[in-house]
């Protein structure tokens, strides 16, 4: 009898283009243990195969031990007397997890009920007491459409965990949420082991992996790169691709080549902004302006107003009040680049058809495209090919070219690299800066991390990080 | 820069058919192939009435047999289809054009504009179709044009709601928001990124009204106020023929049988259930 | 009609169950307005012996002299200017005054009362009929999209919906009461009459309602909220029971709604070809013989149907479904 809660020996997966390579691990009472590793690094699928929940097409194979109890990764069906009763799964996107048309206490009631076997009128309560103790007490009588993604996913741990599961797997449970957010889902997944149950993450968040401690496993393309304690796997790796994921965190890039001189006037300026959305008011009395080659960081929680203050100084959005000036002389200087790269394309044309149109509209010098292009790292048979058939970092260099083509005077970046991995996201911001200092174009740079904005951007607009009169009383925003 | 000269000069994107779409339009070919081949290679008069030979088994001479007035089953038929079709064409095509159109500038333009389009469209709708149909033959009864107009003015609104619906998403659309930055104009926009998100639905719609139209003039036949005889139209020939059916099964069969595979061909083509 | 004429006006400018009401309401007062236009101009349309012929048709050839054909003339208002006599016949419709039947010679109303009662009857049965065999059968096929459940049942509900209402009635009385023998084909009277022409529009109705049961299923069965109501160890038969299946009853009950244009147009050919004393089986006789007040009281009374019918899909849902209830 071993007192590992879970573990899982020589677990492979295999399918269609998909091959995991054995994968072992084992996790005592109180155990933590940290997947890491970017999209398509098959982390997730190493969950599914666990739980026993893998898509069709793919198969497990292994042997798992969980709770004492043998298993063949193989045979699925087994499994399922484990779920919520000794093996609980916190999903993905928590929002789209809660059943729609049901209140928030009644999904937790019916664990309560129909996994831990408690009567109709104890799993209410219980499950009051739940979202009580999560503070949430509000939120019992709400439908998930009226939840915060962070109060869904403490209502969707309530509602796995009711059961009184021992193991729990959380299958990326910050995905989307913003930094605050973040550190209390953290906060809430350590409670498990604290009460010494096991616990398996998922993320591709650093950031993540590192509060939580405990064993780290780093994947890349289903092969288990590096492994160790987190404080040694997260400080100094050893692989060449641990090295190289950890230098994608913010806090280690380069500084920029710094702004220099400029008394260029400026190719934005705003006076005065006011906003209401939906009866709130995002900001007041907001003034400021962007200079040629200027970086400008804005931060602030999601629903902040970020992205309708750069569409703002677009000139896409109106304002209630105050006024916009933007440089003459540049009809076409003022450009976006925006957070979700295939949602700015028709998916329905090849690259080289959208470019060409653009050369045709404008009477663009067709000679200045091949040197751009190898410079933000584009290969020319990619303009064969349509927007959905490409990687999401490729797809923004392209749009980043678009852009450059009409020398923009001003860009706004609209979490630009958001949906990008790491590596991706240090490579696409780099050019991205070192092109817009060399052309003069002043960037508004939106961004959920702080760190990143904290380490590239000239300055810093902090938008309504406080409750909304905090909000009013800092009427000149923060300038870092 | 090779690439950019090798791309197909390719306007408009035709949506790709799927398995089931290739079916339906196969089976449509081959009733488009008989109901004009039909009078092309006979001299069969679909109104010729023969008295001598009523409902005769299927022959040599005709291949469908003849109906109790001893006309041709086989160019009544074919005549039939013809007119069907003829009238699924130009109700469709006059109800998608404006439909479409007017989609596009509601949902694009928005405001008043789309109130008053929408309502209008409300307005059309506040009636079942077919009894809307069956008040304007009332008003010019056995009437081809009175058919098509009732037909036509229920079929364009789903166009235009569709469309409507989906313009107004997309023209909020990043996409769009970002070729529009990047200096194109309105006809662009329509072109590469309302266009190939249109039409798939404008040709799922096209095919379901189709069906729709031709239905709905064979019901009127069949309850005896759409045309008149002696037109060869699907409906009445059923009504016609059911009298008969002791004796010559087989003949009221054919109508029925040509109507299920018409609607079948075109519900196919349209690719997906109806929603 | 089918398909596409089969979409219905959902609530838009306004979502509380208040501003519903009132915009069937105002659904209702249009469909009277366009009832009572296109049967004005149909008075208007008819040729000029035409009151000698309504005349005839009441009272026999015989009968039929100069003064009779002018009180036809006169309950028509054909002999008053067009916009006044417009008006005056929109205000009759307005108070319910519909006149009497120009071949009967009965109050409309009273006839309506009658058709009325057999055409709900009918309609009603009908829509049992295919609850029973539509929803169950697309909920169990979209449990395992492309199962052999739902293969089979896709082709029946492919070949169902390609033969129009009438084609199908007609397939049944051959197969029913010609060849077997078992059941009467047409008349009224006793419980077997009816038998034929509810199948017939219980199967139409079936057919689109089994796959847009399966649709909704297969949506929902495959979403992360049921994926979730399984691994929190809710089991199969409780997930399908507390999240399957009323998650997938809003689209299927919502889609009621446009199932009733299928059942209204359905009544009007099946009535016919049944002889079915109802409403459907009145309108028609109605415009082959010109009887305009009746042709306005039976397409009236269907039109109110509709609104009606419609109104209960919208409370319906708004009870189904919280998330119109909070909205």
């Amino acid at each position: 009898m071993s007192s590992y809660l879970l573990q899982a020996e020589g677990l492979t997966i295999r399918g269609e283009d998909v091959t995991i390579a054995p994968f072992s691990c084992s996790l005592t009472p109180g155990g933590r243990l940290t997947l890491l590793g970017e999209t398509g690094s098959g982390k997730s699928l190493l969950a599914q195969a666990i739980m026993g929940t893998l898509p069709k097409g793919l198969v497990a194979q292994g042997q798992l031990v969980i709770d004492g109890e043998a298993f063949d990764a193989a045979d699925t069906t087994s499994r399922r007397a484990l779920w919520g009763h000794r093996l609980a799964l916190l999903p993905q996107e928590p929002w789209h997890a809660l059943d729609p048309t049901m209140r928030a206490v009644s999904q937790i009631a019916e664990s309560h009920h129909h996994v831990a076997g408690r009567d109709q009128r104890a799993s209410l309560q219980a499950a009051w007491a739940d979202l009580k103790e999560l503070g949430l007490p509000e939120a019992g009588d709400k439908l998930p459409g009226e939840l915060s993604g962070g109060m869904a996913q403490r209502v969707a741990f309530a509602a796995a965990s009711a059961g009184g599961a021992p193991i729990v797997i959380a299958d990326e449970p910050t995905k989307g949420l913003d930094a605050p957010r973040r550190d209390a889902v953290v906060e809430l997944l350590a409670r498990t082991p604290e009460a010494a149950g096991a616990l398996l993450t998922i993320t591709h968040d650093i950031d993540v992996a590192r509060r939580l401690g405990g064993e780290v496993v780093i994947l890349r393309q289903g092969q288990v790169v590096e492994r160790g304690p987190a404080q040694q796997v997260l400080t100094h790796p050893q692989s060449e691709y641990g090295k190289r994921l950890l230098d994608a965190e913010p806090s280690r890039w380069p500084a920029p080549a710094p702004l220099g001189e400029c008394d260029m006037a400026a190719v934005v300026t705003a006076n005065g902004l006011a906003k209401v959305r939906g009866g709130r008011e995002l900001f007041r009395d907001l003034s400021l302006t962007v200079r040629p080659g200027e970086i400008v960081g804005v931060v602030g929680p999601s629903g902040c107003g970020k992205s309708t203050l750069g569409d703002m100084l677009l000139g896409v959005t109106r304002a209630d009040e105050g006024e916009v000036r933007r440089a003459a002389g540049h009809s076409l200087g003022f450009q976006k680049l925006y957070q979700d790269p295939p949602a700015a394309f028709s998916p329905h044309w090849r690259l080289s058809r959208l470019l060409d149109d653009l050369v045709r509209r404008h009477r663009l010098n067709r000679s200045s495209i091949p040197p751009l292009m190898a410079r933000l790292g584009l290969d020319e048979n990619l303009l064969g090919r349509r927007p959905g058939e490409i990687s999401g970092g490729e797809l923004q260099r392209f749009a980043i070219l678009r852009v450059l083509l009409l020398n923009p005077c001003f860009l706004f970046a609209d979490e630009p690299t958001s949906r990008l991995d790491p590596i991706t996201q240090r490579q696409t911001l780099a050019l991205l800066v070192e092109l817009a200092r060399e052309r003069r174009c002043g960037v508004m740079l939106v961004s959920h991390d702080p760190a990143l904005i904290e380490r590239i951007c000239d300055r810093r607009i902090t938008l309504g990080n406080e409750s909304m009169s905090v909000t009013k009383r800092e009427r000149e925003p923060a300038m870092a | 820069m090779t690439t950019l000269a090798m791309t197909p000069p390719r306007r408009w994107a035709l949506p790709a058919l799927n398995s089931r779409q290739q079916i339906g339009a196969a089976l449509l070919a081959l009733l488009l192939a008989f109901a004009w081949l039909v009078p092309w290679l006979s001299d069969a008069d679909p109104a010729r009435q023969q008295l001598t030979r009523i409902l005769q088994w299927p022959s040599f001479a005709e291949p469908l047999g003849t109906d109790h007035l001893g006309r041709s089953l086989l160019a009544r038929l074919a005549s039939a289809v013809r007119l069907s079709l003829g009238m699924a064409l130009l109700s469709v095509a006059s109800a998608a054009v404006p439909g479409v159109l007017l989609g596009v500038i509601a949902g694009w333009r928005g405001g008043w504009l789309d109130r008053v389009l929408g309502s209008l469209a409300d307005a059309c709708l506040a009636l079942p179709g077919l009894l809307l149909v069956l008040l304007l033959v009332a008003i010019a009864p056995g009437n081809f044009w009175a058919l098509y107009v009732g037909i036509s003015l229920v079929l364009w609104i789903e166009y235009f709601r569709v469309v409507r619906a989906r313009t107004r998403i997309l023209v909020a659309s990043p996409q769009l928001e970002a070729s529009r930055l990047l200096g194109f104009g309105p006809l662009y926009l329509f072109r590469r990124h309302l266009w190939p998100e249109l039409a798939p639905q404008v040709l799922t719609l096209a095919a379901f009204g189709a069906a729709s139209a031709i239905l709905a003039m064979a019901a009127m036949g069949f309850v005896s106020v759409g045309l008149r005889p002696p037109t060869a139209e699907l409906g009445l020939m059923m009504i016609e023929l059911l009298p008969y059916y002791h004796e010559a099964p087989w003949a009221m069969a054919q109508p029925i049988l040509v109507l299920f595979v018409l609607v079948l061909s075109l519900n196919l083509l349209a690719g997906r259930d109806p929603r | 009609m089918s398909q596409v004429l089969a979409s219905r006006t959902t609530p838009r400018w306004t979502t509380g169950l208040g501003g519903l009401l009132l915009q069937r309401l105002f659904q209702a007062g249009l469909v009277a307005w366009m009832v009572g236009t296109l049967t004005f101009v149909l008075t208007r349309s008819l040729p000029g012996d035409m009151a000698y012929r309504i005349a005839a048709g009441r009272y026999g050839h015989d009968m039929v002299n100069t003064s009779a054909a002018e009180a036809v003339r006169a309950e028509l208002a054909l002999d008053q200017p067009a916009l006044g006599a417009y008006f005056g016949w929109l205000w009759d419709l307005l108070q319910f005054n519909l006149g009497r039947s120009l071949v009967s010679g009965e109050p409309v109303l009273a006839e309506l009362w009658h058709q009325l009662g057999h055409s709900l009857g009918l309609a009603t049965m009908a829509v049992l009929l295919s609850l029973l065999l539509g929803p169950p059968l697309g909920l169990i096929a979209g449990l395992k999209p492309n199962g052999w459940l739902d293969r089979v049942s896709e082709v029946a509900a492919s070949v169902l919906r390609a033969l129009p209402p009438f084609a199908v009635g007609l397939l049944l009385i051959l197969i029913f009461s010609v060849s077997l023998g078992w059941l009467p084909a047409a008349g009224h009277g006793r419980s077997a009459h009816g038998v034929l022409p509810a199948l017939t529009l219980a199967l139409a109705l079936a057919a689109i309602s089994s796959r847009v049961a399966r649709n909704a299923m297969a949506d929902v069965s495959q979403s992360a909220y049921y994926a979730f109501s399984r691994t929190k160890g809710l089991g199969e038969r409780q997930s399908f029971l507390r999240h399957g299946m009323r998650n997938a009853a809003v689209p299927v009950i919502a889609y009621l709604g446009v199932q009733f244009v299928y059942l209204i147009e359905g009544v009007v050919v099946v009535e016919t070809l049944f002889a079915w004393p109802g409403i459907g089986h009145a309108l028609v006789h109605a415009i082959v013989a010109r009887d305009v007040p009746m042709v306005q009281g039976t397409a009236l009374v269907m039109g109110l149907m509709f609104v009606v019918l419609n109104t209960v899909v919208d409370l319906l849902c708004h009870w189904l479904d919280p998330r119109r209830r909070s909205a």
